[in-house]
């Protein structure tokens, strides 16, 4: 079994008679273009619950556009897509709270400080104050910022405000974590010690995460599974096993090479 | 260590320096040496020009005591008319502007409207106010109103214009009600265009108020003015005209030390 498989029929499910709708995420052949210029041209997979799955492509392949359908911010051309089993434009109000946003800058509102930022969430789904305070700080703890709840975001540096943005995210106690390019504004190395932070604290809740991507070595260090999207943004391979490539560096790089030629070789197509 | 400056973009992102007055009480010494210079100038111009042209410091000094003992009712008149002004045109004007953002077809109404409003010399609208009501508060109300409201409304709108799309995404994200868009981000982020129309309206404001109560009421600052000069008092000219100048710096500063407390959360740039 190669590692990196390809779908049996270009833009076709990988093993989507097995999903469900009871799946965290599933998108069928979803289709989405702006002033005629396709962005996602027949994207289908599924998330199961509790799945951290990296979708992985260049930039400008439309991933970005594939997370805003998620969050119900823009509708598909065609196609369906189901959150949680509900459509996420048109069922808004049932998805209140449960899908938590973490984007490439920390997009902090900056005249409040971190614990009000943190608690932004709750405070939309109107828990009360001392208990969105609560909560709030607990999660600014977890990601290492006990000290710095009440300083403002221009205080902090880039690091600690992206933790900030994942404490605005996990404080919701949401079901879906949806993390679009999250770590790529960082330098390399905050960037590793927020991703292990937040890989740790994510686990153990079991919170099913979509992670949008353009690095293939973060995907790998991250995800349970991979979806390799081409440009315009649909399924053109995936890597199902990423546990065994990361005990194995040997493979680890075979597979990181193979991912960077399908990606290669859908652009030139 | 900033680095995102996306969230903090529109006329947030470079700060204009505190006002010139401010910026000359700054200065302290500086001024002080000014005052020091004007006050020997207008000593020594005394000694030459009649008293109906230049009164003496001293005749200066006791008019204002004067003014102090028996005239703080017109001061605090003008100060209250000049308050009750702006604090109405900025509530209406900033509702006008948060409307005008909210529906951009009031807004293409509403921006030429303003304008005109604006093209309108303080002066006429002096003289409508007379004609038109009766009342010297609602004169002056009036005056204040309709000079500072249509900064406040422009000022607004193009502040929420300049909503970083990032941060409304990112709010949007977790579906808020509009209320709740409007309190959690449309308002506080008007909140540095609404100081810096208070800044630049209020010293404009003043002088509205003053030639207002000039012309059309009996008592105030301005009403004081014209008795004075209508009684050839030159000295309580001099005395309003310094005790004018002082409530400007003061108020000044005082809209400077709110605007600093209130945005905090904005680090201090500049150009180089």
């Amino acid at each position: 079994m190669t590692p990196v498989e390809r779908p049996a029929t270009s833009g076709q499910p990988l093993d989507l008679e097995a999903a469900t709708w009871e799946d965290a995420v599933v998108a069928r052949d979803v289709w989405r273009s702006f002033d005629g210029v396709p962005a996602v041209a027949g994207l289908t997979f599924a998330l199961r619950p509790g799945e951290i799955v990296a979708c992985v492509g260049v930039t400008g392949a439309g991933k970005s556009t594939v997370l805003r359908m998620i969050m119900g911010s823009l509708v598909p051309d065609r196609g369906e897509i189901r959150v949680l089993g509900h459509d996420p434009a048109r069922e808004a109000a049932l998805l209140r709270g449960k899908i938590a946003p973490v984007f490439q800058t920390d997009r902090l509102l900056p005249w409040r400080s971190a614990l009000e930022n943190a608690e932004l969430g709750l405070e939309i789904l109107g828990v009360p104050p001392a208990e969105r305070r609560r909560r709030a700080l607990a999660w600014l703890e977890r990601l290492g910022l006990a000290g710095a709840a009440s300083k403002l975001p221009h205080e902090l540096s880039g690091g600690m405000r992206q933790r900030v943005s994942l404490a605005r995210a996990f404080a919701l106690d949401p079901q879906l974590l949806l993390l679009d390019e999250a770590f790529s504004h960082l330098d390399e190395v905050t960037a590793a010690s927020v991703r292990e932070d937040f890989l740790a604290l994510v686990r153990p809740l079991g919170t099913t995460c979509l992670l949008v991507t353009h690095s293939v070595a973060e995907a790998l260090d991250v995800a349970d599974r991979i979806l390799v999207v081409g440009r315009p943004a649909r399924v053109i391979a995936e890597v199902r096993d990423t546990a065994r490539a990361r005990a194995d560096p040997g493979a680890r790089e075979r597979i990181r090479r193979e991912v960077l030629e399908h990606i290669r070789s859908a652009m030139s197509r | 260590m900033p680095s995102s400056p996306s969230s903090d973009g529109g006329a947030g992102a470079i700060r204009v320096p505190a006002g010139a007055l401010a910026t000359t009480l700054r200065g302290w010494r500086e001024t002080v040496l000014v005052v020091a210079a004007l006050l020997a100038l207008l000593e020594a111009g005394s000694l030459v020009a009649p008293p109906y042209i230049l009164p003496g410091v001293g005749a200066i000094v006791q008019a204002g005591r004067e003014i102090l003992t028996s005239h703080t009712r017109d001061i605090a008149v003008t100060l209250l008319r000049l308050l009750e002004g702006i604090v109405a045109a900025f509530l209406a004007g900033s509702l006008l502007g948060v409307a005008m953002g909210a529906a951009p077809a009031l807004a293409r109404y509403a921006r030429p409207f303003l304008t005109i409003v604006m093209a309108v010399p303080a002066l006429n609208w002096i003289l409508f106010a007379i004609l038109w009501f009766g009342s010297p508060e609602l004169r002056v109300f009036f005056v204040i109103v309709v000079i500072s409201l249509p900064f406040y409304a422009l000022n607004v709108y193009e502040g929420i214009r300049g909503l970083p799309p990032d941060l409304v995404e990112a709010v949007e994200a977790f579906r808020p009600t509009r209320a709740q868009a409007i309190r959690l981000l449309v308002l506080p982020h008007t909140v540095p265009y609404i100081m810096m129309t208070t800044k630049s309206v209020l010293g404009y404001a003043i002088r509205i108020t003053i030639f207002a109560e000039l012309i059309g009421t009996a008592i105030g600052i301005g009403a004081r003015l014209n008795a004075a000069q209508s009684q050839f008092r030159i000295d309580a000219v001099f005395a309003w005209t310094a005790i004018l100048v002082v409530i400007n710096f003061v108020l000044q500063a005082a809209v400077e030390r709110v605007d600093r407390r209130l945005l905090r959360w904005r680090p201090e740039q500049a150009l180089r």
